[in-house]
């Protein structure tokens, strides 16, 4: 899940526990990122529609960049920007992955703070917002203009990858934990307002020592349902937009293989790619 | 439709895609239907007795309890008694005849377009009703986005049936033509149900009055695109089925975004009414009361109907 707005007042009172000596950030990416994978599906993707492969890409809502350090580091004439509104996130990338990469890598990335409806240039052939974070836009007026700033930051053959999270337990509330050995990540659904489609959303970090960081990250979202991404997609100028699927092997395990279904039945709880063509 | 009670969770939420008595329910009235020569004439089973749309008023409808709310929420909101009011998608008229039933002085028009129901509708309901009612009672088989009707206080879109239009685009200029139909201080009202069963593929049956089974079934619902796939089917006591005798190729439309489109109509203000359940924690089932109440917000569940009122 996204990054945005982090509330770190929950630090782990004793300076031992394993709580405080854990960086959020690095939990996050070990819990929820795969941007090896997100860059090989990305490629594909905009090879297929395409017929020729991507240079350049910009990582809205970037965070800590892990992305853009993936892309510029997949090939050597790749190119990656990455925007947030956070100059802190941003900087702990900058130490973690962008200086680290080594500066030839370093010098095909650029890292904007910056809203990301601002960004309108360079145009790239490739934007993406992953981890859902678009959801932040609770208005359709608001997601329309993000949608919108982003056809009109893409070159004429651009393709726009975003996730989406859907399923029966999207919609209530619920948690849900994943054991990573050393610590335990928590996705807690505070609140799912069926009204509104306002959706309140925690990401905890729980250690072996009993210590924890209580809302090492919140979300304050909007839960955009299929159909609305597509009619405001459409609405923004995109031309076509793709709704992917992953195939599922016997166990019903996912395989990192998506492909395009024309229909698909509801599950309790999926997460998948949309590409809009500019 | 699904019923009109919440419940928590629902008795078929395990119940997986094909409807359970649907094959063999098929067999034998594909059986009855060619019944072999030497026998003698197979007598007609229920199913084949039953008439569609009589079914469908004692299962899904309840007019009484919906005037009833109505006139009530209207008056607290414009202080007065709601006179004329608009069904649309009305089908068989059912609401229109009680609206007129329950006051002299009321007028109800009535828009569909299916002729053969609308005149099932008179000949069961008008006429029946009595000449004093028939005569309130105006049907129009129409396209409910035409706006040359005379304007109403009250329009009134029940069973979910604004969901035939697919895209925002045929949404909305429905809404724009209900936002013209109104006088003044006119209140429009759309039925609404939603909860995590409304999303997946479900059926749901419940016994109705008569000894006989209704069954909901939503065969597909595409996570993609909304669309929905659903049918009504009843099963009588001699196990005959009166199959898919209702089948609506819907969009399930979601709350905000009918609120979106109802304030881009033109809608001053969209309150939702929620059906109150009542059940202790930790009951199987919370039982529909009937009573609906205004909320501004509500934590989803299994199942649940609501009122979207629009404000002119």
């Amino acid at each position: 899940m996204p990054r945005s707005s982090a509330s770190s007042k929950s630090r782990a009172s004793a300076r031992s526990t394993l709580a405080a000596q854990a960086d959020r950030h690095a939990l996050y990416e070990r819990a929820v990122q795969d941007p090896e994978g997100d860059v090989k599906f990305f490629v594909r993707t905009y090879r297929k529609i395409r017929g020729h492969d991507p240079v350049s890409m910009r990582e809205d809502f970037c965070g800590t960049a892990a992305l853009c350090e993936a892309w510029a580091r997949s090939s050597p004439e790749r190119t990656a920007m990455g925007v947030d509104l956070s100059q802190d996130t941003m900087n702990w990338g900058l130490e973690h992955h962008i200086v680290p990469a080594g500066r030839e890598i370093a010098s095909r990335v650029t890292l904007v703070c910056e809203d990301v409806r601002e960004v309108k240039r360079p145009k790239v052939d490739l934007t993406c917002a992953l981890n859902f974070s678009y959801n932040c836009f609770k208005t359709r007026a608001e997601l329309l203009s993000y949608f919108t700033a982003v056809h009109a930051g893409l070159n004429r053959d651009g393709v726009f990858l975003l996730d989406m999270l859907g399923g029966t337990e999207s919609i209530l509330e619920g948690t849900t934990d994943n054991d990573h050995g050393d610590f335990i990540y928590r996705w807690e659904q505070a609140k799912f307002d069926a009204f509104s489609h306002d959706f309140q959303c925690y990401i905890h970090f729980l250690f072996p020592d009993g210590s924890k960081i209580y809302r090492a990250f919140s979300y304050d979202w909007r839960l955009w349902m299929a159909p609305e991404l597509r009619d405001i997609l459409l609405e923004a100028g995109f031309s076509n937009v793709h709704f992917y699927w992953e195939k599922t092997d016997a166990k019903g395990e996912g395989t990192g293989v998506f492909y395009e279904p024309d229909y698909v039945e509801n599950q309790e709880i999926w997460w998948t790619y949309i590409a809009a063509e500019r | 439709m699904p019923k009109k009670t919440a419940k928590k969770p629902a008795i078929t939420a395990k119940t997986v895609a094909k409807p359970p008595a649907g094959k063999k329910a098929a067999a034998k009235k594909a059986a009855a239907k060619k019944p072999p020569v030497a026998k003698k004439a197979a007598r007609p089973t229920l199913a084949q007795r039953a008439d569609k749309h009589t079914l469908y008023q004692t299962s899904v409808q309840s007019p009484a309890v919906d005037i009833e709310f109505f006139e009530g929420e209207f008056a607290k909101m414009r202080g007065r008694k709601p006179l004329r009011m608009r069904e649309d998608f009305c089908g068989t008229a059912l609401l229109s005849t009680v609206w007129c039933q329950s006051d002299p002085k009321r007028t109800a028009l009535g828009v569909d377009l299916d002729a053969a129901t609308l005149a099932w509708g008179r000949a069961h309901n008008l006429e029946r009703a009595g000449t004093d009612v028939a005569r309130r009672v105006k049907l129009a088989q129409a396209d409910v986005r035409e706006t040359r009707f005379a304007k109403v206080d009250l329009t009134l879109a029940m069973n979910f049936s604004y969901c035939v239009f697919h895209t925002r685009d045929a949404l909305a200029s429905y809404f724009n033509a209900a936002y013209q139909g109104l006088v003044r201080d006119g209140v429009f009202v759309l039925e609404v149900y939603g909860g995590t069963e409304s999303m997946s593929v479900m059926t749901e049956e419940r016994p109705v009055r008569g000894n006989v089974t209704y069954i909901w079934e939503q065969e597909k619902f595409n996570t993609i695109d909304h669309h929905t796939l659903c049918h009504i089917s009843w099963r009588f006591k001699d196990d005959s089925v009166l199959e898919r005798a209702f089948t609506y190729d819907w969009r399930l439309w979601t709350l905000p975004e009918l609120r979106e489109l109802l304030l881009a109509a033109g809608f001053r203000d969209v309150k939702f009414y929620f059906e109150r359940v009542d059940g202790d924690e930790g009951d199987e089932f919370l039982t529909g009361t009937g009573e609906f109440i205004a909320r501004t917000e509500i934590d989803n569940q299994e199942a649940w109907l609501a009122y979207v009122v629009a404000l002119k």
